[in-house]
């Protein structure tokens, strides 16, 4: 299956001071590039000329990752989206460009788009779905489910 | 649910860190005015509190670009919880939601062969007891994704 055709960056393209540079920061993103030089044995020079090739290439990056509640969002729905009289894309694209949608994926099977939302609070999922979302045209049924626990979120690999 | 916990200042941090995750706690100090053990304390806080966390993310091209799997699992109601400790216990599964209305369950996981992918249905989600019946759907087209965003489980 190799469904998505962007191109693949080969797995050599990062050599081992890479994977050790990214096995560290994986751990403590916040390491610095001394502690991180110390224990890889090279300079801290070193360690920063490659922390910036690899975020050139667009390979790997260091991020902080914010809790939902840090913003505030104490609801997670998750929405299946059937379309209909439009293209999937152009929905797809005015479905991402709403702030609470953080992440939109366009789908094979039942549902035409997947998308996780967060909001603040219950009251906000009724102006939610059915203002912003059914305003959009092209949206034909809307398949939500409320997450009542998140036992495991740990994406490492992302688009970038 | 979580009550607000973040005063003016760690919004403040919160927000130079999600501009640069490197920066260090000394240029944060300079631009907000306060000191740096100020903020290696603020920061120190809000890791514990599992409100914030520093990782690397590599790109799907790195990983032989995957394709994002959603399965919805219809469970017996009885069997929910300790089937979400089940599949968050599998290292291919990424996420792991109890969900209220559409599934008893959200799984979602990154494959990059539907050979592996079905392996994992059928010989490790669909035996296990309570899981009445998987509903799986392949994106084919990420639209959005917000990296800085999620949630932080503790570990135990």
């Amino acid at each position: 299956m190799q469904i998505r055709s962007g191109r693949t960056l080969s797995a050599t393209t990062l050599d081992a001071l890479d994977n050790g540079i990214i096995e560290m920061l994986r751990v403590n993103g916040r390491a610095t590039n001394q502690e991180i030089a110390e224990r890889l044995s090279v300079t801290a020079a070193t360690v920063s000329s490659r922390l910036r090739r690899l975020e050139e290439m667009g390979a790997s990056r260091v991020v902080a990752v914010t809790d939902f509640a840090a913003h505030g969002y104490n609801v997670l729905i998750a929405v299946g989206v059937k379309v209909a009289g439009r293209e999937v894309q152009d929905v797809a694209r005015d479905l991402a460009r709403l702030p609470e949608v953080f992440s939109a994926n366009i789908m094979n099977g039942a549902q035409d788009i997947e998308m996780l939302v967060a909001l603040h609070d219950f009251s906000e999922i009724n102006l939610f779905l059915l203002d912003h979302v059914a305003g959009i045209a092209g949206v034909d049924t809307l398949s939500p489910g409320i997450a009542a626990d998140i036992v495991k979120f740990e994406f490492n690999v992302v688009p970038l | 649910m979580n009550g607000p916990r973040l005063d003016e200042l760690d919004r403040r941090i919160i927000e130079k860190l999600g501009r640069d995750a490197r920066v260090s706690n000394r240029q944060i100090a300079a631009e907000l005015k306060v000191t740096e053990g100020t903020i290696r304390s603020r920061i120190k806080r809000l890791q514990a509190e599992h409100l914030i966390q520093f990782t690397v993310v590599t790109d799907f091209r790195v990983a032989g670009s995957p394709n994002l799997v959603m399965m919805g699992i219809q469970a017996d109601p009885s069997r929910v919880g300790a089937l979400a400790k089940q599949l968050a216990d599998i290292p291919e599964i990424n996420c792991v939601i109890v969900l209220l209305g559409r599934y008893s369950l959200l799984a979602m996981g990154l494959f990059t062969s539907i050979e592996q992918l079905n392996a994992l249905i059928f010989g490790r989600i669909r035996v296990l007891e309570g899981v009445r019946d998987v509903e799986t759907s392949i994106s084919v087209h990420n639209v959005k994704y917000e990296v800085g965003v999620a949630r932080i489980t503790a570990k135990e």
